[in-house]
């Protein structure tokens, strides 16, 4: 078998470098920039590069990718290698001209940027260069103890250090600190890859003194971030000016804003990496905080740990013992004289056996966090069309009703075939089945979002488009996509008696519908008087309060009865 | 015949495009013919004409990368600004434009001397 550093050379002996980016010229340069170190080849767009990336998966090392790109543009591609376990392990560095790109494409995945104009060969060779080591090392074992750059203990070794010391120093009171340095990328774009360097550096020489005069094991976790296991001190405020002043580096205007994380008397606590995971924790507490350099691990943080650990651990048991149950709002056609019963959305609601109802609002996020939210959702759209289905054999009525959808779930590849062998399963049309996909997810990723929406309307399935006016959806955009139905955001009614902007605004939405000829759905009506304007404008199908909570499926059946009646 | 001494002549920063051509001239001098044929320039006309701000932008945005590669200052300095203008949603100044177009003609009867 062959080591990992023997993997993806070409048959020059070269590694293999694809480089995107729709400007000729800037593809040339690099192209002239890279061809000795690597073999070098090209695209013009997004679409080109993800078919020679699929192609030339095996050899390739590194994707440099420009973002403004007609057809498929960086974020797209870069969305698009994420979502394709085959191709993730590929590195990408992004090129761009734009400091806000290079946030983003970070935070989308990207390894590292390339500002433009290009810097110095050497530099753009460096990165490179190091983008592909750093990818071709993951996984490996490193056999080294210490971090070439600082000769600080890497992450592994800090720990078992750690484990040592405690062994050696029984009793001793120790704190748990995590050292950051707030946007250090910007710092290495801003003041040079060299300088960052130095930075690290002399953080990694003032931590060493540090921990020579106090005691204490000092470590590099990874990138700006640095672990120090310290005696125990009750104030952290002149240590943070000592970092601070030494991170000036010859350059007066680089101002470093050092956060620290503590954990005191973290001895206390047997595991040792959850010392320092309960030190990010409190650093990364005030990470958008300015106003904030030094957070400490405490009561509240301790609860909401314990808290949110607590309902992912509950999850499993959760959906085996049906705790978390489906509940249903009433959507109403007003459009004749008495109002009809239309559909109802489904909606999630966890009845927990030791906190009793536990909040959508608290445990979806969590879950988006964790992925635990597409097992969630295919749950509920279970339920939901299992209740529907036992409506039906009950009361010979079939409800229409409606399913959120998350943004995640759209990426999964049975994601179609989940719903139409649902509807199989249960004997449901689909024409009854309604999805609910939010506006914001639209915008994110619109190609896939696209696909996958006209995928389900093949089937027969109806799309809604919820929380429509809370993004971004651009007029262009909204004529082509394929949806059956507008969901106004619910800020729009719950301002319209206030704010003549919001009516405005929902006059302006019901235009544009009616334009586009689709249906639109008001939710979070309450007030009778808000039915009556809603109803004037032509919006005729009405979700809320006014007409009922969500209700769980045993109560919700009055509206089914009511219905069959009324038929 | 084009050659560095004309470009810089024509303000070009000569010195910071040769280094990102690894220093052969004759390179640079052919990134510089080349980019004469980017359609970037026509889309980005086309586009102050028809008052596309989107298009502009894209346009503009793109030639800065490609022009400020080969440190074409003259056509770079206005096409920056007016990349600014142009993401703010604003429409073109037409001295910008005019002032790009002034030195894309330059550059080009500097290349067919």
């Amino acid at each position: 078998m062959l080591k990992n550093h023997e993997r993806f050379f070409t048959a020059a002996g070269k590694r293999l470098i694809l480089i995107v980016d729709d400007e000729l010229v800037n593809r040339e340069i690099l192209s002239f920039m890279l061809q000795d170190k690597f073999d070098v080849i090209t695209a013009a767009d997004g679409k080109e590069a993800l078919d020679i990336i699929r192609d030339k998966l095996s050899l390739l090392s590194l994707v440099l990718t420009d973002i403004m790109m007609p057809e498929m543009d960086g974020f797209e591609l870069l969305d698009a290698m994420k979502a394709d376990a085959s191709l993730r392990r590929i590195p990408v560095i992004v090129l761009t001209s734009d400091r806000q790109a290079e946030v983003k494409s970070l935070s989308n995945g990207a390894s590292d940027f390339i500002a433009k104009p290009y810097n110095q060969p050497e530099v753009i060779l460096a990165r490179i260069q190091k983008t592909i080591e750093l990818a071709e090392d993951q996984g490996i074992i490193q056999s080294t103890e210490r971090d070439p750059l600082t000769g600080l203990l890497n992450r592994e070794f800090f720990f078992k250090y750690v484990e040592q010391f405690d062994l050696h120093h029984p009793g001793a009171s120790m704190d748990a600190v995590e050292i950051d340095i707030n946007h250090f990328r910007l710092i290495n774009e801003i003041y040079g890859w060299a300088y960052g360097d130095k930075v690290l550096n002399r953080m990694g020489t003032t931590l060493v003194k540090k921990a020579q005069s106090s005691g204490g094991i000092v470590g590099r976790k990874d990138a700006d971030k640095f672990l120090f296991y310290a005696p125990h001190d009750t104030d952290y405020e002149d240590f943070l000016k000592e970092l601070t002043a030494q991170m000036g580096v010859g350059n007066e205007n680089a101002r470093m804003h050092i956060r620290l994380g503590i954990f005191s008397n973290a001895d206390a606590e047997p595991h040792i990496e959850l010392r320092f995971d309960r030190a990010k924790m409190a650093g990364d507490h005030i990470k958008n905080d300015y106003s904030r350099q030094i957070s400490y691990y405490d009561q509240e943080l301790f609860s909401k740990e314990l808290f949110d650990s607590q309902l992912m651990d509950d999850f499993e048991r959760g959906l085996k013992e049906k705790q978390f149950e489906v509940w249903y709002q009433p959507k109403f056609d007003v459009k004749g004289d008495k109002p009809r019963l239309s559909s109802a959305e489904c909606l999630i609601r966890w009845r927990h056996p030791k906190f009793g109802m536990v909040s959508p609002g608290v445990f979806i996020p969590l879950f988006e966090r964790s992925g635990l939210i597409q097992r969630l959702d295919r749950y509920v759209w279970e339920e939901a069309a299992r209740q529907v289905a036992q409506w039906r054999d009950s009361y010979g009525f079939t409800l229409p009703v409606s399913v959120n959808v998350s943004r995640i779930d759209m990426y999964a590849p049975d994601f179609v075939e989940f719903f139409t062998e649902l509807m199989k399963r249960e004997k449901l049309s689909p024409e009854t089945y309604f999805i609910e996909i939010t506006e914001s997810a639209y915008t994110q990723d619109s190609d896939q979002m696209a696909a996958m929406v006209t995928a389900l309307r093949d089937q027969g399935f109806k799309v809604e488009m919820d929380d429509f006016g809370s993004g971004y959806s651009s007029l262009n955009m909204l004529a082509n996509l394929p949806i059956d139905f507008i969901k106004m955001d619910m800020q729009f009614v719950r301002s319209m008696d206030v704010n003549k902007k919001s009516l405005r605004m929902i006059e302006l939405i019901l235009d544009i519908a009616s334009y586009l000829q689709l249906p639109v759905i008001a939710e979070g009506v309450e007030t009778e008087q808000q039915v009556k304007v809603l109803k004037e404008l032509g919006c005729y199908i009405i979700q809320g309060y006014y007409f009922s909570k969500p209700l769980p499926a045993a109560e919700f059946e009055k509206f089914i009865k009511e219905a069959k009646e009324n038929a | 015949m084009l050659s560095i001494e004309a470009l810089k002549e024509y303000g070009a920063n000569t010195e910071a495009g040769l280094v990102r051509c690894m220093g052969s001239e004759a390179f640079y001098l052919r990134m510089v013919g080349m980019i004469l044929k980017d359609p970037a320039f026509d889309k980005l006309f086309a586009a102050v004409e028809n008052g596309d701000v989107k298009e502009g932008f894209e346009a503009a945005h793109a030639l800065k990368g490609s022009v400020g590669n080969l440190e074409l200052t003259p056509i770079l300095e206005p096409v920056c600004t007016l990349t600014e203008i142009f993401r703010a949603g604003n429409p073109a100044d037409p001295a910008l434009v005019e002032e790009v177009r002034t030195a894309f003609e330059r550059l080009k009867s500097l290349v067919e001397e």
